[in-house]
């Protein structure tokens, strides 16, 4: 793929690296319609391996919508079109051949509000593995449970109850919960949509120092109305303004020296 | 041991081996849920064709036309066609005579069986005739008949030639005579008079559903005043009067044990207090209908309270606002806002009670009345009750009557409910 | 007639009451210069009701009283040999007295009945006049009093809204009044027959086989013939209703299942109602149905596999019974897991799985307690249903497992017995109020459990 700006249309608006040396997702030209409204208006941008990075704007402006089209979530809502490519691997994802079941295997995601199954906390990280027949036998997905709630912080705080309800935790717990158990299902991309919005400040610091520590292993994309977060968390950045992408670049960089005007207007508070 | 976490490489091997058996139960589980829709409308559907094409030949039925004399002197003896004078006529010797003068039976046993052949109601229809017309006195007019259940069952093909004779309900000379009528043209399929216009009868030919029908919609006006007035009154006080306190829940759980009784046993009381106990006569509408009201009292309370709670308390703050006291919003505002849920739900209970035969059998809207009923103080039985009791008849036509007054049945619920949709859709406001 | 033309009077005075006080209101504001309290209209309202309420209190207890006092007081009219006969019985004398009154005379009535009809008469006419003149008082001196009470001080609109509030919260009593109707009727007359029939007869005997009195005297067979034993009534009930569950599970489960998770909107906005038709059916048609196509249908393809189908089978009645309960169980299905948040769908699918896997060990479990409980309601209706079975089901109480014989429910049994001609005194009669305890206590302790089972469920997600 030609990573020559100038053959993009849609990155005379764009400024900063978009691109990756070594990209895992690739998305070109993503336009995202609700019905006749536009949300996602000609992005296009890597995402790279092994690497934090946090799509940042103002509440409305898409970076949600976009999140969810890399793990291809839109497709459960009706009314949600989605024009473009987004390729791992170099293949499209939105390509009709595609079974999404691999895909959301490969791409996970955590979610606003946390969301354990009414099952037990062993059940609940051994859905994932369960399903897609990842475990040869009971001693080894009992080591992938354990194993996916250690990367996620949480084995010390329920190795000794794990048969209790996942949603007897509390609020911090259940997402690094949610965390584990898409840990499990080994992903090489975990999509996160504002995963600390609905927890207090000392869970947040909890999930953010594991977020940090998970770019180690895996892509992350997250999302998050906090500029704070962002800077904390990732070591690049995306801005997004009404559905379109206006900056993407070191985190450092974009809150100390945006290049952009809009971006200097968000981060200094002008707008959003 | 296997205790490597397992890359994300492998991971994705591993998915995709599993897809084809996963999606083939994920289609497997879709097929399911076809199938079991399809079975569902299938009986429906299957409920359906068997009632209605038994049904539809139920509002005709065969006819055979003579020419009568009538003779005053036979007919009304008195002269003054009083009911005494015609009782004592011969009008039935009349048309007897007529179809001998066409088939010529000889001896006592062939006229015996060829009495038979002409409905045992036909003096009623000459005296009818004749009430309601006097000229025909003095004249010779083709009048039709309706044929006995029997003699039809055979025209319609249910009796057969081919069965010997002693194993068939008419004989040959009957057949034969039958036969002879139908050469002359003068048999004739048409639809029936007597379904809709006569009333209960043992006589299937002459059976209708006029009493049935009427007595049904006695009962239900009954019910319709009682529970509609008392059903909304119960609704508006737990909602907007009474104090939530430990009384109004009993109610609560009171009206929502009621709503889920048997409706046998709504019988069986309205049996023992309203009939042994108050003394009130068995089989009249006024029972009828009092029963049903308290079996669709739930059904109202429920549905008016869900109305009640849909309206908005902005409406009633901006009422009280102006300076409404407590009833006067529930009369002027919230009321009227509700009135088309509490409609819908009234309408519902009103097909459901429609429908409803078991509590009726037990206050014995079932004996075998004749007449129609004129008020909701006369006996009278119900549209259900009458299809229950004619279903127990052996005879073919009583078969198809009765699926004929099913299917009179079902077209009143299916416009109710129909009607109930459409005025919910009609009067729906959306907040 | 005569009370039509009475209450017809009271309504007229109950009327000019209220233009008495509407007048003296308006009177009463032309002549000062404050306003009145409540508007104009409300103090003849006030009048009229004052005068009604009590005056039609006074008719209603005058009127239905009087019967009740003329049956007692009728006694001393029946001779003396006729009470002391061996079959007395005072409600069938009382009905000749009454058919009498009314001019139903059948055959030639002994004189004393005429005797005693033409008192009965007399007493209703005394009974009469003294009716309207008590109403008529009643009317124009509640109604005079309330006229009294108009003043410039008197709240009106409040009284005439509190006469209304207790009207309305006495109509909510009616609801309790109907359950200790039911109570009482079904109670009383099961305790009687308890007293007849021991409990652990009626409830663990296996014979069910119970006969009039008078066939008894008249030596239709053994003494002590009559048994009370309910066993095969409920197993018969659960013969029936476990095929109706059997046909109504699947269907109704499965259909709920595609209709809220694969159905588009378009097949769901048609699918649905049209399974809502069949619980809109009367159960008259359900059984006339069952008896005359599925029994007959079910008889001849049963002979042709060599199988001995009855012609009032279990089955067919339990297969009709099934369909009706289909809709029970999809609707409330379809709700419940309708209610199970979006958001565990949306983790499912997140971690890749198929629809399959996210309804089945997802959503399912989730809604699990929701769907007992439907299914339990399911089973009270089909327990209580009563039209289906007893047209198509026979009147053997036969104790058998084989849904290919012919079975009698509880309902069909409580039918058979009181439809027709019955001994209020009898145990057989009475047996059908014992029947009818057990049929409440069966089903009402089926909706409490499944309403108990829900509000856990509830509590789960709140």
């Amino acid at each position: 793929m030609n990573n020559n700006r100038n053959d993009f249309r849609s990155l005379e608006l764009t400024v900063g690296d978009v691109f990756s040396k070594d990209a895992r997702l690739k998305a070109r030209n993503v336009n995202v319609f609700y019905g006749e409204n536009k949300a996602i208006d000609n992005v296009t941008i890597d995402i790279g391996s092994k690497e934090v990075i946090s799509f940042i704007g103002p509440s409305g402006c898409g970076k949600s919508t976009f999140l969810r089209c890399f793990n291809r979530m839109n497709d459960t809502i009706d009314s949600c079109l989605v024009q473009g490519e987004i390729t791992i691997d170099d293949e499209n994802i939105y390509n009709k051949k595609i079974d999404v079941v691999p895909l959301r295997a490969r791409i996970g995601m955590v979610f606003q509000k946390p969301n354990p199954f009414p099952k037990s906390i062993y059940d609940n990280v051994a859905y994932g593995p369960r399903i897609h027949g990842l475990s040869e036998n009971k001693e080894h997905l009992d080591y992938i449970v354990e194993e996916s709630l250690k990367r996620a912080g949480l084995w010390n705080e329920v190795s000794d109850r794990l048969q209790s309800p996942g949603t007897g935790l509390s609020g911090g717990q259940q997402q690094r919960l949610c965390i584990a158990r898409t840990i499990a299902v080994s992903p090489e991309v975990i999509l996160m949509d504002e995963p600390c919005s609905a927890l207090d400040p000392i869970a947040t610091a909890k999930i953010e120092e594991l977020i940090h520590e998970l770019g180690n292993d895996y892509s992350i994309v997250i999302v998050t109305h906090s500029m704070q977060q962002a800077a904390r968390v990732s070591k690049r950045t995306a801005y997004f303004h009404l559905g379109k992408l206006i900056e993407v670049g070191r985190t450092k960089d974009i809150f100390t020296r945006p290049q952009h005007n809009k971006t200097e207007a968000y981060i200094s508070g002008k707008i959003g | 041991m296997n205790n490597k976490i397992i890359s994300p490489l492998e991971a994705s091997s591993k998915v995709k081996n599993s897809i084809a058996k996963r999606r083939a139960k994920d289609n497997r589980l879709r097929l399911y849920g076809r199938i079991s829709i399809s079975l569902a409308v299938c009986f429906l559907l299957f409920l359906f064709y068997s009632i209605f094409s038994k049904g539809y030949s139920g509002f005709f039925q065969y006819y055979v036309t003579l020419d009568i004399n009538f003779d005053r002197e036979r007919i009304d003896p008195k002269g003054d066609l009083s009911e005494n004078s015609l009782f004592d006529g011969d009008a039935s010797v009349i048309v007897n005579e007529s179809l001998f003068s066409i088939i010529q039976p000889t001896g006592r046993k062939e006229k015996k069986q060829a009495k038979k052949i002409v409905s045992s109601g036909k003096d009623i229809r000459i005296t009818k005739m004749v009430k309601n017309n006097p000229s025909l006195f003095g004249t010779i007019t083709k009048v039709k008949f309706a044929l006995d259940d029997d003699i039809d069952s055979f025209l319609r093909g249910y009796i057969k030639r081919e069965t010997p004779e002693s194993e068939r309900r008419i004989s040959n000379k009957v057949i034969e005579y039958v036969d002879k009528l139908n050469e002359e043209g003068r048999i004739t399929y048409e639809f029936s008079d007597y379904i809709l216009s006569g009333s209960a009868s043992g006589n299937p030919e002459m059976a209708g559903i006029k009493g049935a029908f009427i007595g049904s919609m006695l009962t239900l006006s009954v019910c319709l005043l009682i529970s509609f007035p008392l059903g909304i009154a119960t609704a508006v006080y737990l909602e907007e009067i009474a104090k939530k306190n430990k009384i109004t829940e009993i109610i609560e759980v009171n009206i929502n044990n009621l709503a889920a009784v048997p409706s046998v046993v709504f019988g069986i009381m309205g049996l023992a207090i309203f009939i042994s106990i108050f003394g009130m006569p068995r089989s009249i509408p006024l029972v009828g209908g009092m029963v049903l009201a308290l079996m669709t009292l739930p059904t109202i309370i429920i549905s008016s309270r869900a109305a009640i709670r849909a309206v908005p308390p902005s409406v009633r703050d901006a009422a009280y606002g102006i300076g409404a006291s407590k009833i006067q919003v529930i009369f002027h505002h919230v009321i009227p806002l509700a009135m088309p849920g509490m409609l819908t739900g009234t309408i519902i209970g009103m097909a459901q009670a429609l429908g409803e035969t078991a509590p009726l059998l037990m206050i014995g809207m079932v004996a075998f009345i004749v007449d129609i009923p004129n008020s909701i103080v006369d006996p009278g039985t119900v549209l259900p009750v009458q299809i229950f009791m004619w279903a127990d008849f052996a005879e073919r036509m009583f078969v198809q009557k009765t699926s004929a007054a099913i299917i009179v049945l079902l077209v009143f619920l299916i416009s109710m409910n129909a009607f109930a949709v459409y005025l919910r859709k009609k009067l729906e406001r959306r907040w | 007639m005569f009370n039509f033309y009475l209450l017809a009077g009271i309504l007229l005075i109950s009327f000019i009451f209220f233009f008495f006080g509407y007048i003296r209101a308006r009177s009463l504001v032309i002549s000062n210069q404050k306003n009145l309290h409540s508007l104009v209209h409300y103090y003849g309202i006030f009048s009229l009701l004052a005068c009604l309420l009590p005056t039609l209190g006074v008719f209603f207890i005058l009127t239905v009283g009087d019967d009740f006092l003329f049956a007692e007081l009728i006694k001393e009219f029946i001779p003396d040999h006729v009470i002391n006969s061996e079959n007395y019985n005072f409600t069938i004398i009382l009905a000749q007295i009454n058919n009498s009154v009314d001019g139903l005379i059948f055959g030639t009535p002994p004189q004393w009945i005429k005797n005693a009809s033409e008192i009965w008469k007399s007493w209703v006419h005394k009974s009469q006049i003294l009716t309207v003149i008590v109403c008529f008082l009643t009317a124009i001196i509640s109604g005079f009093l309330s006229y009294k009470k108009i003043n410039r001080e008197f709240r009106s609109r409040n009284a005439v809204e509190k006469i209304i509030i207790s009207i309305m919260a006495l109509s909510s009593v009616i609801a309790i009044l109907t359950t200790i109707a039911i109570i009482f009727s079904v109670f009383f007359e099961a305790m009687r027959f308890f007293a007849l029939i021991p409990f652990d007869e009626f409830l663990f005997g296996t014979v069910w086989n119970p006969q009039f009195e008078g066939a008894e005297r008249a030596g239709s067979g053994q003494e002590g013939l009559s048994q009370y034993g309910a066993i095969p009534l409920f197993a018969g009930t659960f013969l029936i209703s476990l095929i109706a569950l059997c046909v109504s599970v699947p269907v109704g489960l499965f259909s709920a299942i595609y209709l809220s998770e694969y159905a588009s909107s378009k097949e769901r906005a048609f699918f649905k109602p049209l399974l809502e038709v069949l619980a809109g059916i009367p159960t008259v048609v359900y059984g006339f149905f069952a008896a005359l196509t599925v029994a007959p249908f079910l008889r001849s393809s049963g002979s042709i596999f060599g199988l001995d189908i009855a012609s009032e089978s279990a089955l067919a009645a339990g297969f009709v019974m099934g369909i009706m309960i289909i809709p029970f169980i999809s609707s409330l299905s379809d709700d419940v897991i309708n209610a199970v948040p979006q958001s565990l769908r949306d983790a499912g699918y997140g971690l890749g799985s198929t629809k399959n896997e996210t309804v089945m060990k997802i959503v399912l479990p989730a809604a699990l307690p929701g769907v007992v409980a439907s299914v339990i309601l399911a089973v009270s209706r089909a327990v209580g249903e009563t039209m289906i079975v007893v047209m198509a089901a026979g009147l053997a109480a036969n104790l058998t497992a084989n849904p290919l014989e012919a079975v009698t429910t509880v309902t069909s049994q409580i039918v058979t017995i009181l439809v027709g001609d019955q001994e209020f005194e009898s145990a057989k009669t009475l047996s059908a109020f014992a029947l009818a305890l057990t049929l409440i206590i069966i089903t009402l302790g089926m909706n409490f459990y499944a309403l108990h089972v829900v509000k856990k469920y509830r509590e789960q997600y709140e």
